[in-house]
């Protein structure tokens, strides 16, 4: 047809990454605050999962587009997912309303996942309202690989949280003593964990997640701050204030961010966002070449 | 049954994936079950000749049965995406399309001529992009501007080209004529209706680029009566017709071919239903069959209208 070669050398890894399930729902938990939990039998997902994979939810037949969802958590031997989600929309609204054993449209899982490769051992783990599900995942990871981590993960919420907050019975060194209230499964887990509220709730820290972990910071000997990575996920404004921090005592971060999404899978470029890169400004799809980036790339302004 | 000629071009299927849906082609490889040989050509995302960044977020909105859209034409550039993305590409699977934008005639003119240098199998001439400041709908929306643009690819290839319509003009038959007669070998019908969405509380358009492009099953009464009244000018010509806009049913894929589409793209459904050009293909089958038709073609402009009425009174 012409002299230019017509023929890939091979096909693109990324091929056939991406699965399809028909998803049975297990379990569908309703919380204060419109939260919900919903686990969903979905073995090939689960199989695949990494901390910061998500899902591309077709939340109920009738609406056209689907939803982007976190992974909180992935049993590959069971082959379940869990998700926990705010209903706010007309969409999450319609998929608080479905029942156990309907079927849920997925594809997953779906994006670029935390970089964990030779992590500093004192990993801080902030999760803001419905950004705390990758915080989750990644907290039952850094669990498994049973090292001598230490871990603590800083959860906030301005609604109440989706679980009974119960006193931690792990000691924090350098945290207020009357911050006490801790998420179970983490406490099961043996993994600290503290929660913050501008709200009254018992045991939380009142103010930011970001003043709580900054406490934390502040208690240690300078030279412990070289152990510290910090991983977030959350609103922007909190996201911009935990760059700000990491840049500030100059620890390695890296957040997990959210856009409109219509495709999720790098066709339709809808989700992009602005990030810096060594050369220079690039608009970055969030469902394929993140959701996780460096905390300097997307706030390079901070600190 | 459904293989077809297109142009000179073998397409597998009488399906086209619609440029700015899926990428520059390998992307919707990822979702296990789907293959581009389901389809007779992918349409690669809109290239001008240099890099662009798009627009700021947020570059969608979801309507009732629709999606709006304005990501402005982000893409590498004509030259990278010839020496990065097409050899990525496995041409064996299926045609791939190139989309051409551009602000100016001679813009559209040098991105064709650096197209025509690579082994791009037609090429897709993008008059209609909504969501940007020049050319695009500028120029769509004049059928002399559509004209002058269409020639000026002319001269710089002999592969196959095709003028994507907007429906956002007046006459889009007359335009189809001039596109003709400036040299398309065929025509796309259509691209994305204009509108915008807004937030009440915020007071503010939910688009970062204020308006934007509106798709899905929304648009496609519209998109129906756009290909059949270019059909009454392409068809006698025997140049085919690309029919798109809001196809997320395999029954609106026949619909559209009744229509006088010879193929029918797909974009917005891919979103709801990844899995949905197999769908497709075989609802055609089935109906090709049961209406005991051997090819796909034999379908295309067969609408039947009603007569007129001679005699109708609302009293």
């Amino acid at each position: 047809m012409n002299e230019h070669s017509r023929h890939a050398a091979a096909h693109p890894a990324t091929r056939d990454t991406i699965f399809p399930e028909q998803a049975p729902i297990l379990l569908h938990e309703a919380f204060a605050g419109d939260q919900h939990i919903i686990r969903l039998q979905a073995p090939e997902i689960a199989a695949h999962a990494q901390p910061g994979s998500f899902v591309h939810m077709q939340v109920h037949p009738t609406l056209l587009m689907r939803r982007p969802m976190s992974i909180m958590r992935a049993n590959p031997k069971a082959g379940w997912i869990e998700i926990l989600y705010k209903a706010h929309g007309e969409g999450t609204r319609l998929l608080s309303e479905r029942r156990i054993d309907e079927l849920v449209d997925l594809i997953g899982p779906i994006g670029t996942p935390f970089k964990l490769d030779g992590y500093r051992r004192r990993p801080l783990l902030i999760g803001g309202g419905v950004g705390m599900p990758p915080m989750i995942f990644l907290a039952e990871h850094i669990r498994r690989q049973a090292t001598d981590n230490q871990p603590l993960v800083i959860l906030g919420s301005e609604v109440p949280f989706p679980f009974k907050a119960r006193p931690s019975q792990i000691l924090v060194p350098g945290l207020p003593a009357e911050v006490i209230a801790g998420m179970p499964l983490l406490e099961d887990w043996h993994i600290p964990s503290r929660l913050c509220s501008q709200q009254d709730f018992p045991g939380c820290h009142q103010g930011f997640v970001t003043d709580l972990a900054r406490l934390w910071l502040d208690s240690m000997e300078p030279r412990q701050h070289g152990e510290v990575e910090v991983f977030a996920c959350g609103p922007t404004p909190m996201l911009k204030a935990v760059a700000q921090l990491t840049a500030e005592y100059d620890l390695p971060c890296q957040v997990s961010l959210e856009e409109h999404m219509a495709c999720a899978v790098g066709g339709c470029a809808g989700c992009n966002v602005r990030v810096e890169t060594e050369t220079g400004p690039a608009m970055k799809r969030i469902c394929v070449d993140g959701p996780v980036f460096d905390a300097r790339q997307v706030f390079p302004q901070a600190g | 049954m459904l293989a077809m000629d297109f142009c000179g071009l073998h397409f597998n299927t009488p399906q086209v994936l619609l440029s700015g849906c899926v990428g520059f082609g390998e992307e919707y490889t990822r979702v296990k079950g789907f293959s581009n040989t389901d389809v007779g050509a992918v349409c690669l995302k809109g290239t001008t000749l240099a890099e662009r960044l798009g627009n700021e977020p947020h570059r969608l909105a979801e309507t009732p049965m629709g999606l709006l859209n304005a990501i402005g034409l982000q893409n590498p550039g004509s030259a990278r995406v010839v020496a990065e993305y097409l050899p990525k590409l496995d041409f064996s699977e299926t045609r791939f399309i190139a989309n051409l934008s551009g602000s100016t005639v001679e813009e559209y003119a040098e991105v064709t001529r650096i197209f025509d240098d690579s082994p791009i199998d037609a090429m897709e001439i993008n008059i209609s992009c909504p969501n940007v400041k020049e050319g695009g709908v500028a120029f769509g929306n004049d059928p002399d501007m559509s004209a002058r643009v269409v020639e000026a690819c002319r001269t710089q290839t002999r592969k196959p080209l095709i003028a994507k319509l907007s429906p956002n003009q007046t006459d889009i038959a007359n335009n189809a004529r001039r596109c003709i007669e400036a040299g398309s070998d065929a025509l796309a019908v259509i691209n994305t209706v204009m509108g915008m969405a807004i937030d009440p509380e915020q007071r503010q358009p939910v688009i970062g680029n204020n308006q934007a492009g509106l798709s899905g099953p929304a648009i496609k009464p519209i998109a129906l009566l756009k290909v059949h009244q270019v059909y009454q000018v392409a068809g006698p010509l025997n140049i085919p017709i690309i029919g798109q806009g809001g196809v997320t049913r395999p029954e609106d894929a026949l619909e559209f071919i009744i229509a006088g589409a010879s193929a029918v793209g797909v974009g917005t459904a891919l979103f709801y239903d990844p899995l949905v050009c197999s769908r497709i293909n075989s609802v055609m089958v089935d109906y090709l069959k049961r209406h005991n038709m051997t090819h796909v073609n034999e379908l295309v402009g067969s609408l039947q209208l009603h007569e007129p009425a001679t005699s109708v009174c609302a009293n």
